[in-house]
């Protein structure tokens, strides 16, 4: 196998006084869509928010694409190429749609007018209703369609590795289907994924490979078709 | 006796210029969650500022808009940058202290350097007259320059990509982190563009009104009574709060005397906390 997109070892992060990584061990390879499944409290929104710089990382390292980003700025990973949608959306109240997609690409600061007027026409294109609703506050959208415009608002900053927190929470099925098939899309066209996601049906149908994060460790790792076999995290996930 | 029209025009005046001073007051307090407590006194400083090169350098007042501005500009994100953005995150009781020592000193330090008498720039620009409405022109050019920066402000906030980022950190801090739009920064640009909002203030007034030391106290509280009339943060809020002190002012000071028109000011003030703490016209999205 070649060397990963990313490659996450003995990541420790928490806040204050309460530790909630316990050295993460995670690879996901370029061109692929990784799912991060788990219960409540686990550590998955932890982990992501880690990645991005949110939260400080105490220890350990992330490689992404030959450069060390533990202990980066969220401007400095952005900038590196990830982007992180991050959980119940977070889209900017009193913004329309076009100005939250817009503020996704805030830190291309050398893109023309054009190129990110071109990524717009793009977005618009993976979500047709987005473009309906440009002119409208952010908020004023449906689950679906919000999650839809935070999806865009990250790749308005033309990452390669797009992490997303808790894709289908609150969304109604039919929404999650309808997002799933834009993402396998998105996907096609170049753009890795990392999805935390707490419905394992969803994640594994969506995904290639899965990590099981338990109490800040990952304990089972492995392709989904292998994990959706495997009778613990059956009986633990899938209720089977 | 309501459709006066001098005291109408004489409140708008008023009015407009009570906007473009909260308006500044108001993005900070907003965005940052900082009540800055120098604000009147920075109004003075420039109005000072104007005042002087107007006596000693012949400099046209209204000139002074386009040197005092980016002068309080620099300052104020200086000041933000260096010294409040270390303490930005805490309780608002620990930024309010911090400001109001600030503001000690530098009211202390005008008193000291200027003295607190009153000094007026004499222009004599004459009056427009429109049937019996006498309309100074240096306060009419003072109010639309003011409704002006107000609604310059206005546009960039909505329109450009600074005044996109700072909406975005008012809105969703961590968030707005996550597009790469650096906090600091932004922090330390929303201060600036409050202190420059004060000084192109500081020059409007010193046109229109004497310029003294003792009336920066009430001009902050000026400012707070609009921010609490139209709504905190927002641009609209500023306006439609300040045009109304300012009708408010006007209306009452023509019947019951100035004294009163402060006052009813400052009890508009206590009425809208208790029953309508969001303003007029509430929390707006953009500023």
């Amino acid at each position: 196998m070649s060397e990963p997109l990313m490659q996450v070892s003995g990541l420790v992060s928490g806040y204050g006084d309460v530790q909630v990584l316990w050295g993460m061990e995670l690879a996901v390879q370029a061109g692929e869509i990784c799912c991060i499944v788990g219960s409540n409290g686990a550590g998955k929104s932890t982990l992501l928010r880690t990645i991005s710089g949110l939260v400080a990382a105490r220890g350990g390292s992330v490689r992404f694409a030959g450069r060390e980003l533990a202990g980066a700025t969220p401007a400095q990973v952005l900038q590196a190429g990830i982007a992180h949608v991050p959980e119940g959306r977070r889209l900017f109240r009193g913004l329309t749609v076009r100005d939250n997609l817009l503020l996704g690409a805030y830190h291309r600061t050398g893109a023309t007018r054009a190129e990110i007027d071109d990524d717009l026409g793009q977005i618009y294109d993976s979500f047709p209703i987005l473009k309906e609703r440009r002119n409208q506050d952010a908020t004023t959208l449906s689950g679906g369609e919000q999650q839809m415009c935070a999806i865009g608002r990250g790749i308005m900053s033309r990452p390669t590795l797009l992490m997303i927190d808790e894709l289908s929470l609150g969304l109604a099925p039919l929404a999650v289907e309808k997002l799933c098939d834009s993402l396998r899309a998105i996907n096609r066209g170049g753009l890795s994924i990392l999805v935390v996601e707490q419905d394992v049906l969803t994640a594994f149908e969506l995904a290639q490979h899965a990590f099981v994060v338990e109490t800040g460790r990952v304990t089972v790792s492995g392709s989904c078709a292998e994990l959706a076999r495997n009778p613990q995290v059956r009986q633990a996930y899938m209720g089977i | 006796m309501f459709l006066d029209p001098q005291i109408l025009a004489n409140g708008l005046m008023l009015g407009a210029l009570y906007a473009c001073i909260a308006v500044g007051f108001s993005l900070v307090w907003g965005v940052l969650n900082v009540i800055n407590m120098m604000h009147g006194s920075l109004i003075i400083l420039s109005g000072y500022l104007t005042f002087f090169a107007w006596l000693h350098l012949k400099v046209n007042p209204f000139l002074m808009l386009l040197v005092v501005s980016p002068v309080l500009f620099a300052f104020g994100y200086a000041l933000q940058y260096g010294l409040i953005n270390r303490v930005v995150s805490r309780p608002v009781l620990t930024t309010l202290t911090l400001t109001f020592g600030l503001d000690m000193i530098l009211y202390n330090l005008m008193n000291v350097v200027f003295e607190a008498t009153p000094r007026r720039i004499i222009l004599d620009l004459g009056s427009l007259s429109v049937g019996d409405v006498v309309l100074p022109n240096d306060r009419l050019f003072a109010m639309f320059l003011a409704l002006g920066l107000t609604l310059l402000l206005f546009w960039v906030m909505r329109s450009s990509r600074a005044g996109r980022a700072i909406v975005a950190v008012r809105m969703d801090r961590d968030a707005a982190a996550l597009m790469g739009i650096p906090i600091r920064q932004v922090y330390a640009m929303t201060f600036a563009i409050g202190a420059l909002m004060a000084g192109a203030c500081g020059v409007l007034l010193a046109i229109t009104f004497p310029v003294t030391t003792n009336i920066s106290g009430l001009l902050l509280g000026k400012a707070f009574v609009v921010c609490v009339i139209g709504g905190l943060g927002s641009v609209p809020g500023a306006l439609v709060g300040g045009l109304a002190l300012g009708l408010i002012e006007s209306y009452t000071g023509t019947w019951w005397g100035p004294q009163t028109a402060v006052l009813l000011g400052f009890v508009l003030m206590i009425v809208l906390l208790m029953t309508r703490p969001t303003g007029l016209l509430g929390k707006a999205g953009y500023e």
